[in-house]
Formats: C-alpha cells, sequence, structure tokens
C-alpha cells in the first residue's frame, strides 16, 4: 500500500487532481467543526511573539516605587501614568489592552527571566532562547522539536501549516525537519497559473516532476530541499484555496502596523480552521541603544493595539479559548541608561502570556536594581522553566524531553 | 647531490586541498545506489518499465566533470564574482579564456562603466530633494543588472551584508553614500575600509556611534565591530566592548535637522574620551582607528573574513585549511581583500564539483539573473525591487545587524512560490519582446545546459509541442530547482 504521499513523491498521481480532498484540509475541517470551548489539547495554538532586537523590561513592566529606578534612568524613566498592578509595579502607560487582560485575569507576567552566564550578544542570546539550549547553535528550535513530537504521536504528521510564521522567513524556533509554512497573504500562497494564448496552463504537474527528478540528481542537500518545499507548498496552497475565504475580522486592527497585519494573518488561519498548533510573529526595533524613549514608547503601543485586536477577533470567531499567546526578546537592557538616552544590551527581563488560557498574574521576583551584575540584572526565572511550564501545562507535550532536562512548572496556566 | 626522483615531490598527497578537486563521486554514488535501490523496490510493485527507466537514469545523473568545460567553468565563475551572464556577456568572457576572464573580472577598474553610468537614474544628494528607498533599490539592482564590472557590484553586496546598514534607522541618501564607498573600496584594504565604515553616516546612525560621547559611551558599534565585523564571538571580553566604545567616542554627524538626513561626520575633540583605556592586553589613549588597526591583524579577524569570502564564493563551511591558506594570504597582502578574492578565484576548490550548484541563489542574484534573461526596461528595476521583499531581501534593509542568514533559509514553501512566480510575472511582461532562442541556446545560458534528463526530456516535450511558445519555455527553465541553485 503506497501513502499519498509516495505516489506523489513518485509522480504516479496527479497532483491534486479532480476533487480529491488533500489530507491537510480534511484536518482542518475536523479541527474547526470540534471548535468549542472546551478545547482539547489538539485544538490549541500557541503564538509566539517575537520582540526582537532586546525589549527593556525595566520599560515595560516599571518598578516605579524603587528609587534605583529613577536614578538609573534619569532620561528614560516613566513616572507619568504607569498602569499600576499593585504597590510597586506597574505596566507602561501604552499597554492599556493588556491592562485590561490583566484586570480580567488573562495575563500572566513572569518576572526576571534569564538563563545563567548570560550572552549579551543579539545573535547568540537568540539562538539560546530559540533552540532552548544555552549552547545556542543551529540545531532544531524548541517549537520545532514540539511540531515534530507532534508527527511522532500521529498527530497530523507532516501537516505543513501546524507551524506557520507570518512573514517570509522560517523562524529559528520553528525549525525541525517537519514542515513549517512561511505566510505573507492567504490568497496570494500559490503558484500562478501561467497564460498561453489565453487560457490558463497548470504548471504544478511539470514543475513536480522537475523538482522529483532533481531529487536524486542534485546536490545535498538540495535535491531533496527544493523537492520537499514545492510539496510542501502546493500541498499548502490548496489547503487555503480550499479554505471557506469567508473570514471577517471581528475587531479593528490598526492600520499601517505590522505586527497587527501579522496577527490578522494569524487570526485567519486559525479562524479558517487550517489545523495550525504554532504561530510565530515578529515586532523588531527594541535594539534601542540612543533616544530610546519614542521609539520604544510607539513599539509597545504597536504591541498592545495589535494584540488587543488579536484577542478580540479570536474571541468574536469563539476561539478565544484556544489561543495562548506568549511574549520573548533575547534579552532586556542594561539597568542604567547610557549618554544617548538609550539603553545597551542586558540581561533578564520580564515575559507576558496571554489569553483566556492564562492563569493571571504575577510569577518569579521582581530582580534587584541595586544586586547587579557587571550593571545587569540578576536573572530569577529559567527561561526553559516557562517553556516547560507552556508545553506541559498547555500543549500537554512531553516538556523534559523536549527541552533536554528538568525545569519548574509555574501555575501560568488554567489546568 | 641529492639523486632521489624528483617525481617523489608531485606524490598527490603533497598537494594542498586547496588545490585539489574535491569529488563529491564517492559520495554521490554510495548515496545514489542506496536511494535508487529503494526507489526501485517501490517502483517494481508499481510495475510500471518506463518509471523505472526515468527513476534510473535521475539517479545516475550527477555533477561529475561538471565543471571540466571551459564555458562551463566560466559561467559558474559569471555567477558567482558576478550576477550570471547573458548569451552574449558569456560569449565574451569565454572568448577570453578562464584565465583571461578571471583577470578582466578581478582588474575591473579598466574596464570602462560608461553606458551603465550614462543610462541610470541620477541620484541627487543636494538641494531639498532626497532619493527615496526604491529610488536607490532600482537604482543597484540596475547596476547590478547592467554593469560590465560584475564583481564590483557583488562585492558591494558582499560588504553590504557583512557591514550591514540598514533604511530602518539610517535614509536612503545615507545608504545610498555608503552603497558607493563600499564599491569605491570593494577590492582594497580592510583596514582602510573599516575606519571609513567607522565614520560613515549611515553606519554611525545605524550603530549608534554618532550618540557616543566622553562619558557617556553607548556599546552598540564597538561590539558589532568585534562580534561581526572582525574577530567574531569568543575573542573579546565585555571590558573590551566598555573600552573599545570609549575609543569611538568623538565622532558625530552634521548638516540635517533629523539624523537620518545628516550627510557629514565630523571629529568633536571635546565630545571624544582621550582618557587611557586597557583593550586586549594593550594600555594607551586609544582612538576609534587605534582600535581598528588592533583589530584587523589578529588572526581571528583574518579567518572570520576569508571563511565569509569563500562561503560567499564557493561554498558553505570550507575545509580549515582553505580558510588558512586565505587568511595567509589576507595578512601577507597587508589586508588587501582582491589578494584573497584572486586567490578564490584561482584555486581548485572553486572549480570543484563540491562547489558546483552549492549555492541558493540569493533574491539579489535570482531577480538580477531573471532580469537579464528577460531583458525587462528600466520600468521593470522598480518593480524588482519591490518583488525581492517577499523572496526575504529587500535592499538596504537587512533583518538585522547581522545581515542575511543566507543558504537553505532563503528557500521555504513561501519564498519557493515567490521566485517561481516572478519568473511567471517577468515572462508575462516581456512576452513580446523576447529574444527568439533554441532550448539548448537557453539552457546553455541559464543552466550549463546540464538538466536532469527527466527535465531535460520535459522541455524537449514542451518545445517540439508548443514551438512559438518562447515565453513558455523560458519560464519553465526558469522554474527549474537547477536555475534556482548558484
Amino acid at each position: 500500500m503506497f501513502s499519498r504521499r509516495d505516489l506523489l513523491k513518485q509522480g504516479l498521481l496527479p497532483v491534486f487532481a479532480g476533487s480529491a480532498v488533500p489530507s491537510v484540509f480534511a484536518n482542518g475541517v475536523a479541527a474547526a467543526a470540534t471548535d468549542s470551548p472546551n478545547a482539547t489539547p489538539s485544538d490549541r495554538v500557541l503564538v509566539l511573539v517575537q520582540l526582537a532586537g532586546g525589549n527593556d523590561g525595566l520599560n515595560t513592566i516599571i518598578p516605579f516605587q524603587d528609587g534605583a529606578y529613577h536614578d538609573a534612568r534619569p532620561t528614560l524613566r516613566q513616572d507619568q501614568g504607569v498602569l499600576r498592578l499593585n504597590a510597586q509595579l506597574g505596566l507602561h502607560p501604552n499597554l492599556k489592552g493588556l491592562k485590561a487582560s490583566w484586570d480580567a485575569g488573562q495575563l500572566a507576567i513572569v518576572q526576571g527571566v534569564g538563563y545563567p552566564n548570560p550572552n549579551l550578544s543579539h545573535f547568540a542570546s537568540m539562538s539560546i532562547w530559540e533552540t532552548a539550549s544555552v549552547q545556542g547553535g543551529i540545531g532544531d528550535g524548541w517549537l520545532g522539536r514540539y511540531l515534530n513530537y507532534l508527527d511522532q504521536v500521529g498527530e497530523n504528521p507532516n501537516h505543513a501549516l501546524e507551524g506557520v510564521s507570518a512573514g517570509s522567513l522560517v523562524p529559528p524556533e520553528l525549525r525541525s525537519k517537519t514542515p513549517v509554512t512561511a505566510l505573507q497573504s492567504l490568497r496570494t500562497f500559490r503558484l500562478q497559473p501561467v497564460n498561453e494564448h489565453g487560457t490558463q496552463v497548470d504548471v504544478e504537474n511539470p514543475l513536480m516532476k522537475f523538482y522529483s527528478a532533481f531529487k536524486g540528481a542534485g546536490p545535498a542537500p538540495f535535491g531533496a530541499l527544493f523537492d520537499t518545499t514545492l510539496q510542501e507548498a502546493l500541498q499548502a496552497s490548496h489547503a487555503l484555496q480550499a479554505t471557506d475565504a469567508s473570514y471577517q475580522a471581528k475587531a479593528t486592527y490598526p492600520a499601517k502596523s505590522p505586527i497587527a497585519s501579522s496577527l490578522k494573518l494569524v487570526a485567519e488561519t486559525i479562524v479558517s480552521g487550517l489545523g495550525v498548533r504554532v504561530a510565530h510573529v515578529t515586532l523588531g526595533g527594541f535594539d534601542n541603544h540612543s533616544r530610546e524613549k519614542p521609539v520604544h514608547d510607539k513599539l509597545l503601543l504597536d504591541l498592545d493595539q495589535a494584540l488587543a485586536a488579536f484577542m478580540q477577533d479570536l474571541q468574536g470567531h469563539g476561539v478565544g479559548d484556544r489561543v495562548l499567546m506568549m511574549t520573548w526578546s533575547e534579552f532586556g537592557r542594561r539597568v542604567k541608561e547610557n549618554g544617548s538616552a538609550g539603553t545597551d544590551h542586558g540581561t533578564a527581563a520580564p515575559m507576558f502570556l496571554l489569553g483566556a488560557p492564562v492563569q493571571g498574574g504575577l510569577y518569579g521576583q521582581q530582580p534587584s536594581l541595586t544586586d547587579l551584575d557587571n550593571g545587569n540584572l540578576k536573572f530569577g526565572t529559567d527561561f526553559r522553566s516557562v517553556y516547560a511550564s507552556v508545553l506541559q501545562g498547555y500543549l500537554q507535550a512531553p516538556a523534559s524531553d523536549l527541552l533536554g532536562g528538568n525545569y519548574e512548572i509555574l501555575p501560568l496556566l488554567k489546568a | 647531490m641529492d639523486d632521489a626522483p624528483v617525481t617523489t615531490s608531485l606524490a598527490p598527497a603533497s598537494r594542498p586541498i586547496w588545490q585539489r578537486p574535491v569529488s563529491r563521486r564517492a559520495v554521490l554514488a554510495t548515496g545514489a545506489t542506496g536511494a535508487a535501490a529503494a526507489a526501485l523496490a517501490v517502483l517494481w510493485k508499481g510495475n510500471d518499465l518506463s518509471q523505472i527507466l526515468d527513476q534510473v537514469r535521475n539517479l545516475t545523473h550527477g555533477y561529475q566533470g561538471a565543471l571540466t568545460g571551459e564555458r562551463v567553468r566560466i559561467a559558474h565563475l559569471l555567477r558567482r564574482a558576478g550576477f550570471g551572464a547573458t548569451k552574449n556577456e558569456l560569449d565574451h568572457y569565454a572568448a577570453l579564456g578562464q584565465a583571461a576572464a578571471t583577470d578582466a573580472l578581478l582588474n575591473y577598474s579598466k574596464i570602462s562603466n560608461a553606458t551603465l553610468e550614462s543610462q541610470l537614474p541620477s541620484i541627487d544628494l543636494s538641494g531639498g530633494t532626497r532619493p527615496t528607498a526604491g529610488a536607490i533599490q532600482s537604482w543597484w539592482l540596475q547596476r547590478m543588472a547592467e554593469t560590465t564590472r560584475p564583481l564590483e557590484e557583488k562585492m558591494t553586496l558582499f560588504w553590504h551584508g557583512l557591514l550591514t546598514s540598514g533604511l530602518d534607522k539610517a535614509g536612503p541618501a545615507q545608504l545610498f553614500t555608503q552603497n558607493q564607498l563600499y564599491r569605491s573600496m570593494a577590492l582594497g584594504n580592510f583596514n582602510d575600509l573599516l575606519k571609513a565604515v567607522s565614520k560613515d553616516p549611515a553606519m554611525m546612525v545605524y550603530l549608534d556611534t554618532e550618540t557616543n560621547r566622553k562619558g557617556k559611551p553607548n556599546e552598540n558599534y564597538a561590539r558589532e565591530l568585534m562580534e561581526l565585523f572582525t574577530t567574531g564571538i569568543g575573542h573579546y571580553t565585555e571590558d573590551d566592548v566598555r573600552e573599545s566604545a570609549r575609543s569611538f567616542t568623538g565622532w558625530t554627524l552634521q548638516g540635517g535637522k533629523q539624523l537620518r538626513y545628516a550627510m557629514a561626520s565630523q571629529f568633536v575633540p571635546r565630545f571624544h574620551d582621550a582618557g587611557v583605556k586597557t583593550f586586549m592586553g594593550k594600555t594607551g589613549t586609544f582612538t576609534g582607528d587605534d582600535i581598528v588597526e588592533m583589530l584587523v591583524p589578529l588572526r581571528a579577524t583574518a579567518v572570520r573574513l576569508s571563511t565569509r569570502l569563500f562561503s560567499f564564493f564557493a561554498y558553505p563551511n570550507p575545509e580549515p585549511e582553505i580558510v588558512n591558506h586565505l587568511a595567509d594570504t589576507f595578512q601577507k597582502a597587508h589586508y588587501n581583500v582582491g589578494a584573497v578574492l584572486r586567490e578564490i578565484f584561482t584555486m581548485d576548490a572553486f572549480y570543484s564539483e563540491k562547489a558546483y550548484r552549492a549555492l541558493v541563489k540569493t533574491p539579489a542574484e535570482l531577480v538580477v539573473q531573471t532580469l537579464k534573461a528577460t531583458g525587462t526596461n528600466a520600468r521593470g528595476y522598480t518593480a524588482a525591487a519591490v518583488a525581492m521583499a517577499p523572496m526575504g531581501q529587500v535592499l538596504f534593509y537587512p533583518p538585522n545587524v547581522a545581515g542575511w542568514p543566507g543558504g537553505t533559509s532563503w528557500i521555504n514553501s513561501s519564498t519557493l512560490l515567490t521566485r517561481i512566480n516572478f519568473a511567471s510575472a517577468l515572462i508575462q511582461r516581456s512576452r513580446d519582446s523576447l529574444t527568439s532562442q533554441s532550448l539548448a541556446q537557453l539552457s546553455d545560458t541559464l543552466v550549463d545546459a546540464n538538466l536532469s534528463p527527466a527535465t531535460r526530456d520535459g522541455l524537449q516535450g514542451f518545445a517540439a509541442a508548443q514551438p512559438d511558445d518562447q515565453a513558455g519555455l523560458l519560464f519553465m527553465l526558469l522554474a527549474t530547482p537547477e536555475f534556482q541553485l548558484n
């Protein structure tokens, strides 16, 4: 018995000819049909929001009562309009949507997150977070390993839309041998038919043959890479085209906001029932070595408004109960601002977990602003402990296997 | 008197690795046998003899001897040292022969680029009008496609990817100026280049040296200068970062209400920290130039730059022997980059089977070679610059200070569809103006006439069935996996 995929690989089947429904789409329909408030683990979606460049944690969760904060930040301190979480800490004034989620018990804040021997290089530290290994490197990403685990336990094997990222590149944390789809638009994700003298000619079949033939001939690793990638692309594009394109946003996303566009695309993918399990979006621009305040204020405003619209949209479509958002950044910033009204690379910073599945509240310890390591905060919670809590408490996956170690499980999520 | 036979010195083992063709044959043979056996087992069950024969032909097709013919070697050289060739360009360099073609590519200052310069849109930096991002992007794409000095543009792209600055912080006029700096110093002295870059307005804005003042150091440039531009991580301490930042204080930007429009850098002594610094074990009242002069001679810098250059032009993860040889060359040549390039382009390793199609065409390479193949007009450059974004590369806008990650990261399901769709869109636009060429001619220019047998048969069948459809044939070739590689 051949699998459909084997037949496709051998070029023995016309690609998605006639009325054959791609298996991906069948899964998507099943997922949509079982949509209910009592989400089973297989419905659950994790949306990772990467704050690239190193987000200034101290100006995100603000220790407004701490004299050391005011001393360290003569020009950058936020002393107006901080949104109080308790007597010591408050959210940046532009995080009004997150404050509303906090009030509704849907925001968990893990303070002082980092790892031992912090690396102040963007790229080394990103790699550490992406692989969940303090060695970093080019291994599989921690969520790539999760997607691969889903394949191994037989959940939608090699489903090309299980992992999606908004943008043109697949982020390293989703990297593994399981395919992940970078999406820029659901509608344009297809091979454009070639117009031959007024008639549309299908080019999929010949290209499938060319790419399949090259698999045997081409140099490693490209032969297999190209062949597999084209198959994934066609599989995903057929699933997308077969989808009921009736999605209408049930929230107003901010205009001219790349992070809002990215999250809207993710919402469309989730709402359309395509079986997405992990989605990744990036908001860049946090490397604020100079004139930080206007830039950082705007970034947090964009983030907050985009997340608020995203949550409203998901709730409007009745899928809010099964979507968890989590932010991360490769490091925080130096406690003391530099002479350019900015901050240099730092270490520990807070993470947000947001959404209906969250057990709201503050977790971990706010790091001391006076007991420092070379001017930098000492971390209190290992980021892998947060990952483990999400993998085990939310995705119900074997956290210690996927992370290669045992980390404390924090009660960040509702049972 | 030594009367030992002189031939012993020519034993193969004594040849350094960079002068030995690196064979993929053994690897291929082993892999192909295993794969073929598995495929055959599946196919026998299907009992379809023609399928079996096709499969065997495809698996036995390889790159053995792909670079033995001089025309293919020159096409390979032009893909790597430039952006591929039109048929006329390939004919021209092939007529020179490999040695003279290599010389011509390297000694490009002797070749006039007047035709291109006269046809480029003017980028005006004076007065009130400022260039837009789109204007400088299409200007550069046109340079890449129409230059008579391909290596000059290719090295400019290399420096843009290594000594990165981007439109997210710097202005288009600043990046245009930086681009001209990279072009003018493309094959020059690395020491001089780094000193110039340290004072380049786009870089000063991008990595915040502009705000780095005495008593208020900003570490951004100091860190990336070591981590990304010279030694790489692991060769310096956090104290070195801090002391280096102090040394670079004093440079500021002039002329422009907003930083991104300031076009002139100048040294202001009162902003410079003239105090004693300790950097990498040395102590003195260092300036930024002093820091560059201490970093460039380090072996780690030579090794890192050599690795980057060889990986950019030949294949990734070069053997340590090759890297060491190139690093030696770099140091003996007093940090002259052109000397390293000459060494790379004359190595057997550069023409080895391991190097053949060992790189994915970057979006810039893919777009420019597609433009060359379709002969699009100037209006096409603006659209082409926009079309690069969904392929993952926007000129003058790298994702971060490390430049583009490159390699296999260019290829995912989204970018592959975009690459193929770009060829389709260009073909539609130029359908009526294409020069009539046979499959053999197109395949010679675009893919070294080296296609897997099934693809070749498919294209021959297409050409026979649709003899008048030049556009369809060209599209099919541009969409092949072979063309996606460089």
